[in-house]
């Protein structure tokens, strides 16, 4: 019996028992077949002011439908990256050199700039692929494995989330892992912690490949309020080991009493740093927690989206995130959305401007901005739309901010005169098509 | 371990209350639209999650926030 022939026997097998049943369902075999699959796509343009970073993506994700409600989904992502990237280096007055993270080569920054490090140029693939299905008639199981690779950097992980049903699906308790195993393969090798930055050519405080691993957890609470209200609650603990350095990022060495870079003597010939710089090093473990909680509430077509987020770690960051969407609807199909976001966080334990040469050389530190003291705001506007095919598109246009300050009891000399913190402006541009 | 205890508590309890809230099954026309949806668009917010995550010290909350990325 052909494929086609079964059909149209189930199809009025189907539609007999409907008129027995007097239910008036036309084709509810429908229901049960199985779709073709459904793909949500975009193109995003990321990028900062001045020479710093900018990254272009195309991502896709397809999902196809199953019989039973089991369905697989399969992500890739593609990155462009160009651009500079602030080094942890301080401005000087004079003109600065820095030998290359490759170790092949020197580049300069002029006097009163803020170092970028402009080798930073990368292209990433990343894949992912699901599978979710029911487990009996009030729970869910979902299982994924992810993969990506950059010239730098290669990152393997598998994740499983479990979510069960209560009261009549009016709750639901989820629990779930990530394990992620990545490794660094940093141009030039990853430098001893602590040690300078050497001539061009002298890679001998190199120590090659790293890695590190991530273990999450997360458990949440979903809880339908009302016809008009969902809200959810998380709370996810995540474990970092191993190399959790930034091999690319240095500190200035500077004099205690002046805040100024200790400048360093050259071999004639050789290029090499102007001046006394050292590479970072963070803790071997990190481990946070997170709380979060989220509530949709919709008033007569229009849907409030509302965040918040505390994280804390071991490192003495504090962060706290405050996320805000409103969908205003205008016409059949079409919708602005409004978005702010609002983020503050504290320096890490070890985060330093730069290293006093006064002070004994600490164990642990980092002059990288994303460890400091700053606050940042997101503000953007989204629209959408379903087009004359009955697809859906949308674009939206962000604007964020980072703003940060540097502790005053870490300024030395000259230093409090100067601008110290890196701050950041970046453009979000994404276009999204549904079909 | 006291933490631990207070945290089931709290939990059943919230669960306990959760047992009078809720609509029935035929009152979730509302929730079902897909704006309504905790994640609305899985591929924006995979983007949002992304960059945040490069440029912050903070990541997950709504989801995991494993690695994945040499940008931080």
């Amino acid at each position: 019996m052909s494929r086609k022939e079964m059909r149209s026997i189930s199809a009025a097998l189907a539609a007999a028992t409907c008129t027995l049943l007097g239910s008036g369902i036309s084709a509810p075999v429908d229901a049960q077949e199985e779709q073709a699959w459904d793909f949500n796509t975009s193109l995003l343009y990321y990028g900062e002011d001045g020479d710093r970073v900018k990254d272009f993506s195309v991502s896709a994700i397809a999902r196809r439908m199953f019989v039973d409600d089991r369905y697989l989904t399969l992500g890739i992502t593609v990155d462009g990256l160009t651009g500079a990237t602030p080094s942890g280096a301080i401005r000087q007055d004079v003109a600065q050199t820095f030998t290359r993270p490759s170790g092949n080569a020197a580049y300069s920054v002029a006097a009163g700039v803020l170092p970028l490090d402009d080798t930073f140029k990368d292209t990433r693939v990343a894949l992912s692929a699901g599978w979710q299905q029911p487990v009996g008639e009030t729970s869910l199981i979902n299982v994924g494995a992810s993969a990506s690779k950059e010239y730098d950097y290669t990152h393997f992980g598998v994740n499983a989330k479990y979510a069960q049903d209560f009261n009549q699906r009016n709750t639901t308790l989820s629990a779930g892992f990530a394990y992620s195993f990545d490794s660094l393969e940093p141009v030039g090798g990853a430098p001893t912690p602590l040690t300078p930055m050497l001539d061009v050519g002298d890679t001998s405080n190199r120590l090659g490949d790293q890695d590190k691993d991530v273990l999450d957890f997360i458990f949440g609470v979903t809880q339908v309020v009302s016809r008009n209200l969902v809200v959810q609650a998380n709370y996810s603990y995540s474990k970092s080991d191993g190399y959790l350095t930034d091999p690319y990022k240095v500190l200035s060495l500077v004099d205690g009493t002046s805040g100024d870079t200790l400048v360093r003597s050259l071999t004639p010939g050789v290029e090499g740093p102007s001046h006394q710089f050292l590479f970072e090093n963070r803790p071997g473990e990190r481990t946070k927690h997170s709380i979060y909680g989220q509530a949709k509430y919709y008033m007569s077509g229009k849907v409030l989206d509302a965040s918040y987020r505390y994280m804390t770690d071991d490192w003495e960051i504090d962060s706290h995130t405050v996320d805000l969407r409103y969908r205003i609807p205008f016409g059949a199909d079409r919708y602005f959305e409004p978005h702010l976001r609002f983020y503050t966080q504290t320096e890490a334990e070890f985060y330093m401007l730069s290293i006093p040469d006064s002070l004994p050389i600490p164990s642990f530190a980092s002059a990288d901005y994303r460890l400091g003291n700053f606050d940042a705001i997101t503000a953007g506007l989204k629209y959408g739309w379903r087009t004359r095919n009955d697809k859906e598109m949308s674009v939206r246009l962000e604007a964020y901010r980072q703003t940060g300050s540097v502790p005053s009891s870490q300024l030395t000399g000259n230093q409090a005169g100067r601008d110290n913190y890196p701050d950041l402006n970046a453009v979000i541009l994404q276009v999204g098509y549904r079909f | 371990m006291n933490r631990t205890v207070g945290l089931v508590a709290f939990t059943l309890l919230l669960c306990a209350g959760c047992a009078s809230m809720g609509v029935e099954p035929w009152e979730r026309d509302v929730l079902a639209k897909q704006e309504m949806q905790l994640t609305t668009d899985e591929l924006e917010a995979a983007t949002d999650d992304h960059i945040y995550f490069s440029k912050e010290a903070s990541s997950g909350g709504r989801g995991f926030g494993g690695g994945g990325c040499g940008c931080n």
